[in-house]
């Protein structure tokens, strides 16, 4: 190893995990240091941001955590914005320990404040325009930086017939599902979501399960690549995690129990398919929330029995934190399945 | 000037300083060498090296049917002759061969007999320049090691293929001469429908502009990789068939073949695994799994449709496949 990119390099690296005798995990430590670096590199490369030069991003959790532990390692000068609803204060003393500067948008109704946060990185982007805004959800690079997963996928896996993974800025599901398209067209494509995110048509409203979702339609998101969609509740995707632990000795976050949920029935239902699942992060962010007894008794709805299947939907609509729905998504733009639901 | 340049890697294939005084006493004799054509590459592009750095580089498709068979004659101080006359190139190999193995200022007759086509991407150039160095090297009573052969190869003419790797699948950084990656393994049991597209007329194949690939290209290599890396360690045909024809599509975007649709329709009519192209060349092939029950008549059908579809240079050959198939 000869300098400080070796490691990081070898932290983006997922482990491979066989679920079952058709369906294949990627688990990553921290998935988002892949397009993090990616993008820092990228921007390196053509300027946009000089060494050691400042950075800013507004993000509520991994990405800004792998922002976090480049800048530190590199030496960059790093500024994020998160809001108080979506960052505990855990990790927000992880960053700061890091050397981020981390300044929170204060928002009682729990909705993400996401127009306050960029109004306030608008600020800092005023103050020093020599900052570099990564701007996950928009840069393109974002999803180039997943060719190295496609390539470590077909290294490991060769054929794959189908890929399943959660979306929050759409980066790794498009990303890597565009790249494995080229050599697999007939590959199918699985979004996992969860209920009143915005991403695939549902009204805006209070998310308990973190990481995936969004309260607004990124570009990184190619609506036309998806066949299916599936929102996965809270409870289903708490639990699914819980049983990963279990049952495969895999630690990983909530977000990872969503699309294992949804990989495992989908291997199920097709035996002689390939199976791709991508498990974002591991489980000790949520150590004391996800996998603490107590906080979770605290729950309304909690223990909820894990459904076997997901209910077929019809069209677009949310349900509870306890319920697992999915639709046929037919490679759509959103506003055609938007459209057909109002009869247009 | 060879000599200088090379001297630490001299000392570890037997020619170094120390033996060249011995080696100048030894004798000469009359050496023959042989190298293959390809059929273009089944994949090209650009690759990350150990160094982090990208590479431009490229897994060949040999084609063994096809070979330059050189003969080396010393004698004379007059530098190196060659018959047919002019190939400078496979004279400044031989003598850059020699040189490496303490033999500096040798005379002689380089004989050079072929019958690869010339200018449509079957590496005749890089055949001949190959022969030359292992005529040399066996005038010597040498042998070189494959990379050696590929180092002086881009040396004589400034980049090389594969080809003598022979069977053994690589990727290969064609302008530098050297691996990027040993895939530990030889090519899936492959039958090859080849033919030339466009013009009949040759075309200066070391002359074409280098293809400029973009972010999302370069990306995408890797996973041509990676797939390439997995179908030779399953010796898996259909997977190296996916790989060939992502790259040849990439390919379009830089020199494109005429009628590629049209033929990778046929390929699939057909129940081939995919096509490949040569990426700077005219050759095109379609891959067949060797293995494969009806593959005979299937190639037969294929080469039969592309011959009434005007295709030139029709030929169908095998790599690594038992027995001899050349129709
Ligand atoms: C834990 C976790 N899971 C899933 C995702 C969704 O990934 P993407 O943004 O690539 O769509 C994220 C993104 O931040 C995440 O942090």
């Amino acid at each position: 190893m000869s300098g400080e990119g070796d490691f990081l390099a070898a932290y983006e690296t997922p482990r491979l995990a066989r679920l079952a005798p058709n369906l294949f995990a990627a688990c990553f430590p921290l998935m988002k240091l892949l397009p993090a670096r990616f993008m820092l590199e990228r921007a390196e490369a053509t300027g946009h941001l000089q060494h050691g030069g400042p950075v800013a991003e507004t993000t509520s959790g991994t990405f800004g955590l792998a922002l976090a532990l480049l800048a530190a390692v590199r030496g960059f000068d790093l500024t994020l914005v998160s809001a108080a609803s979506l960052i505990d204060d855990r990790l927000r003393r992880r960053l700061e320990f890091l050397g981020a500067i981390v300044h929170i948008i204060d928002d009682p109704e729990g909705s993400g404040a996401q127009r306050e946060r960029l109004a306030q990185l608008h600020t800092i982007l005023e103050d020093r325009p020599e900052t570099f805004w990564p701007r996950q959800y928009d840069n393109p690079d974002n999803r180039m930086a997943y060719g190295r997963l496609a390539e470590w996928i077909t290294r490991e896996i060769g054929r794959v017939d189908c890929l399943v993974g959660c979306v929050g800025s759409g980066g790794s599901l498009c990303g890597t599902g565009g790249f494995l398209r080229e050599v697999f067209p007939d590959l199918t494509i699985i979004a996992v979501d969860t209920h009143r995110s915005v991403l695939f048509g549902h009204a805006p409203g209070r998310r308990l399960l973190r990481g995936l979702g969004n309260s607004l339609v990124p570009s990184n998101l190619r609506h036309e690549m998806v066949d299916e969609v599936h929102w996965v509740g809270a409870f289903p995707a708490f639990a699914s995690a819980h049983r990963l632990h279990h049952d495969h000795a895999l630690f990983m976050g909530p977000t990872s129990g969503a699309a294992a949920l949804v990989a495992a029935w989908y291997a199920r239902k097709h035996p002689d398919a390939v199976i791709f699942v991508i498990l974002p992060d591991e489980g000790h962010r949520y150590q004391h929330t996800v996998y603490d007894d107590g906080w979770l008794a605290a729950l309304e709805g909690w223990p909820a029995a894990v459904p076997d299947e997901p209910e077929t939907l019809a069209r677009i609509e949310a349900r509870g934190e306890g319920e697992w729905t999915r639709l046929v998504w037919h490679r759509k733009p959103l506003a055609t399945m938007i459209g057909a639901e109002r009869g247009v | 000037m060879v000599s200088g340049k090379s001297a630490p890697r001299g000392r570890r294939s037997g020619g170094g300083a120390n033996s060249t005084d011995r080696q100048t006493e030894r004798r000469l004799q009359v050496g023959v060498g042989r190298a293959m054509a390809h059929h273009g590459e089944l994949l090209q592009g650009v690759f990350e090296g150990a160094d982090g750095k990208l590479h431009r580089g490229l897994i060949t498709l040999p084609l063994a049917a096809q070979q330059s068979t050189v003969t080396f004659w010393p004698g004379g101080k007059g530098g190196i002759r060659t018959r047919p006359t002019d190939r400078r190139k496979a004279a400044r190999a031989a003598a850059l061969t020699l040189e490496l193995l303490g033999f500096a200022n040798v005379g002689g007759d380089l004989t050079i007999e072929s019958d690869i086509p010339v200018g449509h991407g079957y590496g005749s150039s890089t055949a001949d320049v190959m022969a030359a160095i292992r005529a040399a090297a066996a005038a010597a009573g040498a042998t070189l090691r494959r990379s050696t052969v590929c180092r002086l190869a881009v040396e004589a003419e400034g980049a090389s293929d594969a080809i003598a790797y022979g069977d053994q699948a690589v990727l290969f950084a064609h302008r530098e001469g050297r691996i990027l990656e040993h895939f530990g393994g030889e090519y899936p049991p492959l039958l090859v429908v080849g033919f030339r597209t466009g013009g009949a007329r040759p075309i200066d194949t070391l002359g074409l502009p280098r293809a400029r690939y973009d972010g999302q290209e370069i990306e995408q290599f890797r996973v041509l990789r990676g797939l390439a890396s997995h179908a030779i360690r399953q010796q898996d045909p259909r997977l190296i068939g996916r790989v060939a024809t992502a790259s040849a599509r990439i390919s379009q975007h830089h020199l494109a073949k005429p009628r590629f649709e049209a033929v990778t329709d046929l390929a699939e009519a057909h129940g081939a695994c995919g096509v490949q192209v040569a990426h700077s060349g005219t050759l095109m092939g379609v891959l067949f799994d060797a293995d494969e029950g009806g593959v005979a008549t299937r190639t037969t059908a294929l080469a039969k449709t592309l011959r009434q579809a005007g295709f030139k240079g029709i030929v169908t050959f095998a790599v690594n496949v038992d027995g001899v198939f050349l129709q």
